[in-house]
């Protein structure tokens, strides 16, 4: 019985290591992406790197003159040590709101999602 | 009880003597009817139509149209005894304290009185339309039930609520002719006539009081109506048309010797899919969705400009509704799941609504009706419309949404897509309120004006206009409510015109 029942058993674990393995990869991935942009300091404040460009690429398309180090360094002074959710609720207090293609976004999350379609 | 009179059995060149004429038995009309009732004032009251529809009749409306495409003048309106009631919506709002108000911004904006002179008569307006106890934005009318209003952080946008007319035991908003009509038969110093048209208000030679109204029926029959004192209450395209085919004395109209009477021609726009709202938490309570009842009213939320917001970003009115859930495209989701997660909150339940609204439009003295070469079956010249719609009215609405949008994300609740930017896009969604407006212009001055404070006639002592045709600017309020309100005023104005 337990030889009959040990063979599925093994299968399944294989397979779940195969989609850990893959899962991993991508997430790696994800954070090599992030990590070897020049502006990773900012942008691993954002949750998908492919939802930010995506966006981004809707802001840029408002922004031709757009320049990307000097975002990234407005944007440093700007976040510093504060949490970026922080900072949004701020920019959109003050009403610091960018359209993208319809979205009204904060100004802050706009950029960054900018600079990760540039990076 | 007396019944109705059929015009088409009176005497052919007869001569009926009245205190007081009104012209037309629409929501105006019956209401002024009712207002005066057991006073010592004799009135006739003239309806073009009968009790129910009949197409021969309806076809007197029809007529043409140039400018930005707008709904066919025979299919906006109804001409029969309750005239446009019979089709009407039943949505409810009283205007707002600064639609009566002079804005510096805002050309040929100012009402001669302020929004609390109409509070006067507001509560029996809203008896009459039959739409409960008014609360509106004055007292919580949602329950604990239904769950609280979508957070929004302070801002210019604020949930605000229209009422219904549909308290009595009917879905249908009450329809002035049928819901009144036995009370009408009842009113002792009242005569209604139905299938009377008036084809012409005859001036005195010199121009200042109205003599006669000239009344036929499509039978062929015609006859002659003296009153002392007539209130055109006909509807808002349809009083234009009065004044400005009666043109025997006055060459340009019966008080148009400043060329106002048929300008300033407005409806309340009413674009679909004007802008997507996204609820992170994806919960919505069913007012905003749908009329709900509460306090014995009917009501339903709306997102409406506050009054400071207009003031300071030059914004007209609007009330936006969430009409439906609706699915996002990929930019959406992305958009959707970087800001949530950039906040902080979940939206794994979010979902997305569309917006719709009914907006202001500013006053436009080129919106306009004139009369054609075309005359209809009972040889009145028939109308021609120019539409007009401004892209500052269109961006003024876009910003409001903005302000939206911007209140949601402070707030964390939700987020904004705004669907329409360009002239083609709007125009491509647009709808209208069949809210006819503005063409008989309520002005203390009779360069800027058709009609006094009163509502009486430039320059012509016993003539009046009722409806919402005398509105010099509109608010985003459906009229009904507030046009009923008006007439009642008028109602009071003119009992102390009687000796």
């Amino acid at each position: 019985m337990s030889g009959i029942s040990r063979r599925p058993f093994l299968a399944s674990a294989l397979a779940l290591i195969g989609v850990a393995a893959v899962g991993g990869g991508a997430y790696e991935f994800g954070l090599f992406r992030k990590h070897f942009s020049k502006y990773g300091d900012l942008l691993n404040a954002l949750d998908n790197p492919d939802n930010a460009e995506q966006v981004g690429s809707a802001v840029l398309a408002t922004m031709p003159d757009f320049d990307a180090v000097k975002t990234a360094g407005d944007l440093r002074t700007r976040i510093g040590k504060k949490s970026l959710a922080d900072v949004l609720i701020a920019d959109a207090q003050a009403n610091r709101v960018i359209e993208a293609s319809g979205w009204v976004l904060p100004e802050t999350l706009a950029l960054l999602c900018a600079l990760a379609a540039k990076s | 009880m007396s019944a109705f009179v059929d015009a088409r059995a009176v005497p052919a060149g007869s001569t009926i003597e009245t205190d007081l004429a009104i012209i037309g038995g629409g929501p105006a009309g019956i209401s002024l009817a009712l207002a005066l009732a057991n006073t010592p004032i004799r009135m006739l009251l003239l309806e073009s139509g009968g009790t129910d529809l009949d197409p021969k009749t309806q076809a007197l409306y029809a007529g043409s149209e140039t400018g930005v495409h707008y709904l066919p003048l025979e299919a906006s309106r109804l001409r029969y005894l309750g005239g446009s009631s019979n089709h009407w919506g039943g949505w409810s709002r009283p205007l707002d304290p600064s639609d009566f108000e002079k804005r510096d911004w805002l050309p040929h904006s100012g009402w001669p009185f302020s929004r609390a002179e109409l509070d006067r008569y507001l509560p029996r307006a809203q008896a009459m339309i039959e739409a409960g106890p008014m609360i509106y934005d004055r007292q919580q009318i949602w329950t604990d039930e239904d769950g609280a209003p979508i957070p929004l952080a302070p801002g210019g946008v604020y949930t605000s609520y229209f009422q219904f007319s549909k308290t009595r035991d009917s879905d249908l908003p009450t329809p002035f002719g049928h819901r009144y009509g036995g009370d009408l038969k009842r009113i002792a110093n009242l005569q209604l006539m139905l299938h009377a048209n008036v084809t012409g208000l005859r001036l005195a030679a010199n121009a200042q009081s109205l003599d006669r109204l000239d009344v036929a029926t499509l039978s062929g029959r015609k006859f002659t109506v003296k009153p002392k004192y007539t209130v055109v209450a006909v509807g808002g395209i349809e009083n234009a048309r009065l004044l400005l085919a009666s043109n025997d004395v006055m060459a340009a109209g019966v008080g148009n010797g400043n060329d106002l009477v048929g300008r300033f021609f407005a409806d309340h726009p009413i674009p679909r899919q004007t802008a997507t709202l996204v609820k992170f938490d994806g919960k919505l309570a069913p007012y905003y969705t749908d009329q709900q009842d509460a306090a014995n009213a009917h009501y339903r939320a709306a997102f409406s400009p506050t009054e400071a917001f207009k003031a300071q970003r030059r914004i007209l009115g609007s009330l936006t509704t969430v009409e439906n859930s609706v699915p996002l495209d990929e930019l959406g989701k992305a958009a959707l799941a970087t800001t949530a997660a950039a906040l902080g909150v979940d939206a794994s339940q979010a979902r997305a609504f569309s917006l719709g609204c009914g907006m202001e439009m500013s006053p436009d003295p080129d919106r306009r009706f004139t009369l054609s070469s075309e005359r209809d079956a009972l040889g009145m010249p028939r109308l021609k419309l120019h539409m007009t719609i401004s892209d500052d009215d269109l961006a003024r609405y876009r910003d409001t949404m903005k302000e939206l949008g911007r209140q949601l994300l402070v707030a964390k609740t939700g987020m904004i897509h705004l669907d329409r930017k360009e002239r083609a896009e709007w125009l491509s969604v647009m709808d209208w309120g069949n809210h006819h407006m503005g063409t008989t212009r309520m002005h203390v001055d009779p360069k800027q004006g058709v009609v006094d404070a009163n509502s009486r006639v430039h320059g012509i002592g016993n003539l009046y206009v009722a409806g919402s045709s005398v509105f010099p600017t509109y608010g985003s309020s459906n009229p009904t409510l507030n046009l009923v309100a008006m007439t009642l005023r008028l109602a009071e104005h003119l009992k102390t015109v009687f000796p």
